[in-house]
């Protein structure tokens, strides 16, 4: 009998897995369980992944649909994430629209504020914008923009959690405006988005005249960093691109969200690492004899490591598949029963949770291949 | 002497130091040829494991050599060993140590595929040996489903997939009762002599004496005799050499279990 030196060790390592694959298969019920441990802490991982890029881009929708490339903010100001503090005024606005490769400006009014919904208090962004101008919700599911200051749009999931529909009224900032419409995609766990017209904002803020912010639409073939150059000369114009913006508040987000975020998928994969250490772990004990007698007959010490290195994978890569299930199920119940929470799970948060899988197999592995590594072949002779 | 076959020349093995040294072997020598069953017998803590143990490069002797086929054992590299016991050895255990996940087939074919030869090849060969051994019928069986006779019937397959130069096999009836423990031996006898292949057997039992072509006593780490045995050329059974009748025909010494035998022998 003779072996092809060059097939060889692809032979030996075949032969390894073949062996893991069986020993997995032989007690079902604890395959299946390990499985569905790694799947559930894949799961939560992913699920956590996915709601953090649903809040981040939660945090950037109403920017990403509004026009312009560039904003003017006041000095100090660079994202809108924490609402307005200062207000820009009314001549800024004028200055702005004046300038030499400005073909559009759209003034907004944003402010944090409470609505008195059924008696529970909400948070809400207060968007105001001129109707000729844009800004203003545009993904309208129901309704009308509105036209007059006691006329409001209201977002979809927020009306219909205090079952308000277009005709209702409710208060806000000691005013109490008409539900003219209902916009969609303008939900969000840190506040949902509520339109009206900038004057009737600027009643609620006190501040006549006033914006947050200038989106700046530049004219056709006008380069925006020259763009942004001019504006920069302007007194009291904090200019910023609009990508940036998005980017900052993307990022206040993230300040609020990744330290614990962290903590719990670190958590999650510890606690991945740990079923699929014990399941190998047990499973290799179980076996001890039988690796011994491996060893005695003449395994090398890389086989026995790729037959326990290969259930800890095959375990994990089925229970990572598993979890990539049940994070997209996880995410439709979620949003389903909670619309304001948005969860999206990205093919970048998939190949993550895959390579989290991975390494928690290798990780659930080394106690294993230790104890094998161990293991002395003579053991089996001495009973 | 040629350097086929297994030589053991003085070797000792002696664990711990000082008060707590224990001479496990001590200062033992033998040689097994190529086609020869060899069995040691001897009380429990003897050193009988300990030598077996030697034999089978799983444990380095404290001094003396182990050679097999010109291969010196027991001056190897710790990672040269596994190969050799992988193409040289065959391991038979006294609890038949199946791999409990894969049928019959596979528990034998698995030694054979480690070489490196294609799946096919590797099971092509358990098919054949396992069929040599009356289990061509029990080829898809998880070893659970075994009895006892059976299951040591394909640790001898395993043991012999890679046709080894040497087969080792501590206590190989002591799960067997008696009827099968000596077919099972008498099938290893039977097998191992048409391959040529030397054998050596670790067992208190007493009634394998007669597959067994030398029987070797240990007591306290030292060999204290050897019994030679001889098949009665009439009736066919094993005896013991020393204490056998004898009889000469054309120069040659036959052994046998009664004069009757004997007398019947030499009229022949």
């Amino acid at each position: 009998m003779t072996a092809s030196p060059v097939f060889a060790p692809f032979r030996a390592v075949a032969s390894a897995v073949r062996l893991a694959f069986r020993n997995l298969l032989q007690d079902r019920l604890r395959f299946a369980l390990s499985v569905v441990g790694v799947g559930l802490s894949l799961m939560l991982i992913l699920f956590l992944i996915g709601l953090r890029a649903g809040a981040l881009r939660s945090a950037v929708v109403y920017l990403d649909n509004a026009p312009g490339s560039v904003g003017v903010f006041p000095p100090g100001t660079k994202s809108t994430s924490a609402g307005s503090a200062q207000f820009l005024a009314p001549e800024t606005a004028s200055a702005v629209a004046s300038t030499p490769g400005v073909a559009r400006v759209t003034p907004i009014l944003l402010t944090l504020g409470l609505a008195d919904l059924h008696g529970k208090k909400e948070v809400i962004k207060l968007i105001g914008y001129d109707a000729a101008l844009g800004g203003g919700p545009w993904s309208l599911k129901q309704g009308r923009e509105p036209v007059a200051d006691d006329e409001v749009v209201l977002d979809r999931v927020l009306a219909g959690r205090h079952g308000l529909r277009v005709g209702d009224t409710f208060e806000i900032g000691g005013r109490r405006p008409t539900i003219v419409g209902l916009s969609s995609e303008t939900s969000s766990w840190t506040g949902s988005y509520v339109f009206a017209l900038r004057t009737f904002v600027e009643a609620v803020v006190l501040a006549p005249g006033g914006a947050s912010f200038l989106l700046v639409t530049p004219e056709p073939g006008t380069r925006i960093s020259e763009l942004s150059a001019r504006l920069q000369t302007l007194e009291g114009a904090n200019v910023v691109l609009k990508g940036e913006v998005m980017a900052n508040d993307r990022e206040a987000v993230a300040g609020i969200f990744d330290r614990v975020l962290l903590l719990m998928v670190g958590a999650a994969f510890i606690v991945g690492a740990l079923v699929v250490g014990m399941v190998i772990y047990t499973a290799t004990n179980e076996r001890r004899a039988e690796y011994g007698i491996l060893k005695a007959i003449g395994a090398p010490g890389g086989v026995l490591y790729r037959v326990v290195a290969s259930q800890a994978v095959v375990a994990a890569s089925i229970g990572a598949v598993l979890g990539v299930g049940f994070a997209y199920g996880m995410g439709w119940l979620v949003m389903a029963a909670r619309p304001q929470f948005m969860v999206i799970i990205e093919p970048t948060s998939i190949a993550v949770a895959l390579a989290a899988g991975f390494v928690m197999a290798l990780a659930g592995a080394l106690f294993p291949a230790r104890a094998v590594a161990r293991l002395e072949p003579a053991e089996v002779f001495r009973r | 002497m040629d350097n086929l076959g297994l030589q053991v020349e003085r070797v000792t093995k002696r664990f711990g130091s000082g008060d707590t040294e224990v001479v496990a072997v001590r200062d033992v020598s033998l040689v097994v040829n190529p086609g020869e069953v060899v069995l040691i017998m001897g009380p429990s803590g003897s050193g009988k494991t300990t030598l077996l143990l030697m034999l089978g490069a799983l444990l380095k002797p404290t001094e003396g050599s182990i050679t097999l086929d010109g291969l010196e054992l027991s001056a190897m590299s710790e990672r040269k060993l596994p190969d050799v016991r992988l193409r040289h050895f065959g391991f038979i255990f006294q609890d038949f140590n199946l791999l409990s996940a894969l049928n019959v087939l596979d528990n034998v074919a698995f030694p054979a595929e480690l070489t490196g030869v294609s799946r096919r090849t590797a099971r092509e060969k358990a098919t054949a040996v396992l069929t040599e051994l009356g289990l061509g019928h029990r080829l898809r069986f998880p070893p659970d489903k075994l009895s006892g006779g059976e299951k040591q019937r394909v640790a001898i397959a395993r043991a012999l997939i890679n046709d080894p130069t040497l087969i080792l096999a501590d206590e190989p009836t002591a799960n067997l009762d008696s009827s099968h423990g000596h077919e099972t031996m008498r099938l290893l006898r039977e097998i191992t002599q048409k391959r040529s292949r030397s054998v050596v057997i670790v067992s208190h039992d007493a009634r394998i004496k007669d597959i067994a072509d030398r029987v070797l006593w240990l007591e306290d780490g030292q060999f204290m005799k050897a019994i030679e045995m001889a098949t009665d050329p009439i009736c066919g059974m094993a005896v013991e050499r020393e204490g056998a009748v004898a009889g000469v025909r054309e120069g040659e010494t036959y052994y046998f279990c009664a004069k009757g035998c004997r007398d019947e022998f030499l009229a022949s």
